[in-house]
């Protein structure tokens, strides 16, 4: 069943470009990424999808109902993350989960303490006293404490500990478990590659590609700087070598396939040192850009 | 939900604009047995005050000799002018605070729907001027009670105390709709106050000079002339029916716009 189904959906800000036809599908129990860079339009597209924001053009589904028509539905079984967490800064934490919860016509005090407690969050508090990182906590716990069918989560791991990520991606393994479809953007490649299991790619406004994660994973992506005492020594051809450049002392590249297969490679150039480094997403977008996305 | 939180979160500037005008209205009216002690010398006083200023602040039709009269020259202005400045702050801030503090993303992924924030915060906002005028119009009965023994007429109290209770709504509700049109707290509070002191000013300046009297149509002070109100005890059907289309309108463009805005923050 398909829960999440966004059909040439397009946002203009006046004339500022938000997102462009962007046609996309996530299916149910399926944790799905979203990643491009900032102002690529991923909270543009979110947003489009609470119904917080009105599309120019095209239009967007979640569980078979339409976004803009029947938000007040959808939003009963949704539960919403945004990328910047603000909460009324007079409130207690457990004060604000009770008007959250009130909204909702079931009981979910229990669910929250419970989240909470997973979170280490103190529900004592006051929010305006509150770190970036608690506040993020305190938006993960509203998003779910309704046990939503449908989660949004608007780059929700930044500003939280590594050790506070793994807790957030066990809740959210533990919502998709319960029957939960998870849609979350983010700008961490890495952070998409541990838990999804497709990823879309949007970059200026324009969706690039829908991927399955195992074939980011068997395709997977490595900096690899190659620094030479003996500058003559500095042609190598590696296959799966992409965006090759000349740096003082040596070269670096952009590599796709199997690091297995790098390796092998690797271990008849005569370098005196090398660097192996996760690129940044840009990097592994500009490859996809020059690409344009019409490899599938 | 939404209605329950907004009141309660009103309560404590409520209360310090009541304490404060309501303070103001007793400390006034605890000064009138002393003016009414004296009425000749004031009388003797009043001839020297120039015409103009006896027409702006109603002194020329009201009499000092009255609690009434005394209370519709004096306290009223503070409940009127400084009541509305009140109401349009309280009222402009209501909806586009959610969007200054960014908190309307939290709200609306909630499911509620718009049309109900809009009538919630509508009912909230007139629940606060309800009590706001309830508790001040109890303070200044008890100021008249406490500046003389003379009987008050119920009927002109009565009229006198929903008059500004009209007003602040009419207000309010003007400044309401330019909270759901606006995204910046700072400018609703700005425009809303300035459309109060300019209203005020209008007001003045028609009553002073009779060649700007057509203004007196577009200044809800002067729908609510304490002159008027105790010489008919009652307000002007013309007026009343303005204001009351004032706040249908504002309520129902608030509504329209709120509807269709983009929520971004």
């Amino acid at each position: 069943m398909t829960i999440i189904e966004l059909n040439g959906l397009t946002k203009y800000y006046g004339k500022n470009r938000g997102i462009e036809d962007v046609t996309f599908s996530v299916e149910e129990g399926e944790i799905f990424g979203f990643i491009g860079p900032n102002g690529a339009g991923k909270s543009t597209a979110i947003r489009t999808l609470l119904n917080l924001i009105y599309p120019t053009k095209g239009s967007a589904m979640i569980m078979g109902r339409d976004v803009v028509k029947d938000s007040q539905k959808i939003r009963k079984f949704t539960g919403y993350l945004p990328s910047e967490v603000h909460y009324y800064e007079d409130m207690k934490v457990k004060e604000l989960f009770a008007y959250s919860g009130g909204f909702y016509k079931k009981d979910c005090a229990r669910n929250a303490s419970y989240l909470a407690e997973r979170l280490e969050l103190d529900t004592s508090r006051k929010i305006e006293d509150l770190s970036f990182g608690n506040r993020k906590k305190v938006g993960i716990v509203q998003a779910m404490l309704h046990d939503p069918r449908v989660l949004i989560l608007d780059e929700p791991t930044s500003g939280l500990d590594p050790l506070m990520q793994n807790v957030f991606f066990d809740l959210i393994r533990e919502a998709r478990d319960k029957g939960a479809t998870i849609f979350f953007s983010s700008h961490y490649l890495s952070e998409v590659q541990k838990l999804c299991d497709r990823v879309a790619i949007i970059k200026e406004g324009r969706l690039i590609k829908v991927e399955n994660m195992e074939d980011i994973r068997t395709n997977q992506f490595k900096n690899v700087s190659l620094l030479f005492h003996d500058a003559s020594k500095a042609n190598v051809n590696i296959d799966g070598m992409l965006q090759k450049e000349r740096i003082p002392h040596g070269i670096r590249f952009l590599y796709s396939g199997s690091s297995r297969a790098l390796l092998d490679q690797l271990k008849t150039v005569p370098f005196d040192d090398i660097l192996i480094e996760e690129p940044s997403l840009e990097e592994v977008f500009i490859h996809y850009y020059e690409k344009g996305g019409v490899e599938s | 939900m939404i209605y329950k939180r907004e009141v309660k979160q009103a309560q404590k500037a409520l209360w310090i604009w009541i304490i404060a005008l309501g303070g103001m209205s007793f400390l006034i009216m605890s000064v009138y047995p002393q003016f009414a002690a004296n009425k000749e010398q004031l009388d003797d006083m009043m001839k020297l005050y120039p015409e103009a200023m006896l027409k702006a602040f109603n002194m020329d039709s009201l009499g000092f000799d009255t609690p009434l009269g005394f209370y519709a020259i004096e306290g009223y202005l503070f409940v009127t002018l400084f009541g509305s400045i009140y109401a349009a702050m309280m009222a402009g801030s209501m909806i586009v605070k959610e969007e200054s503090e960014k908190t309307v993303e939290f709200l609306l992924s909630k499911p509620v729907s718009r049309g109900r924030i809009v009538a919630e915060k509508a009912l909230a906002v007139f629940t606060n001027l309800l009590l706001f005028n309830i508790v001040l119009s109890l303070i200044n009965y008890a100021g008249f009670r406490y500046a003389g023994d003379e009987a008050i007429d119920m009927k002109i109290f009565f009229m006198i105390s929903l008059a500004p209770f009209l007003l602040h709504l009419t207000f309010a509700a003007i400044a309401f709709a330019i909270s759901a049109i606006m995204r910046k707290s700072r400018a609703v509070t700005s425009i809303s106050l300035a459309i109060v002191l300019l209203s005020y000013f209008f007001d003045i300046v028609q009553s002073i000079a009779e060649k700007f009297e057509p203004l007196k149509y577009v200044t809800p002070f002067e729908y609510v002339d304490s002159a008027y109100i105790i010489e008919h005890t009652a307000i002007k059907p013309l007026y009343v029916s303005l204001m009351a289309g004032i706040v249908v309108i504002c309520v129902l463009v608030a509504y329209a716009v709120y509807k269709r805005k983009d929520l971004s923050v």
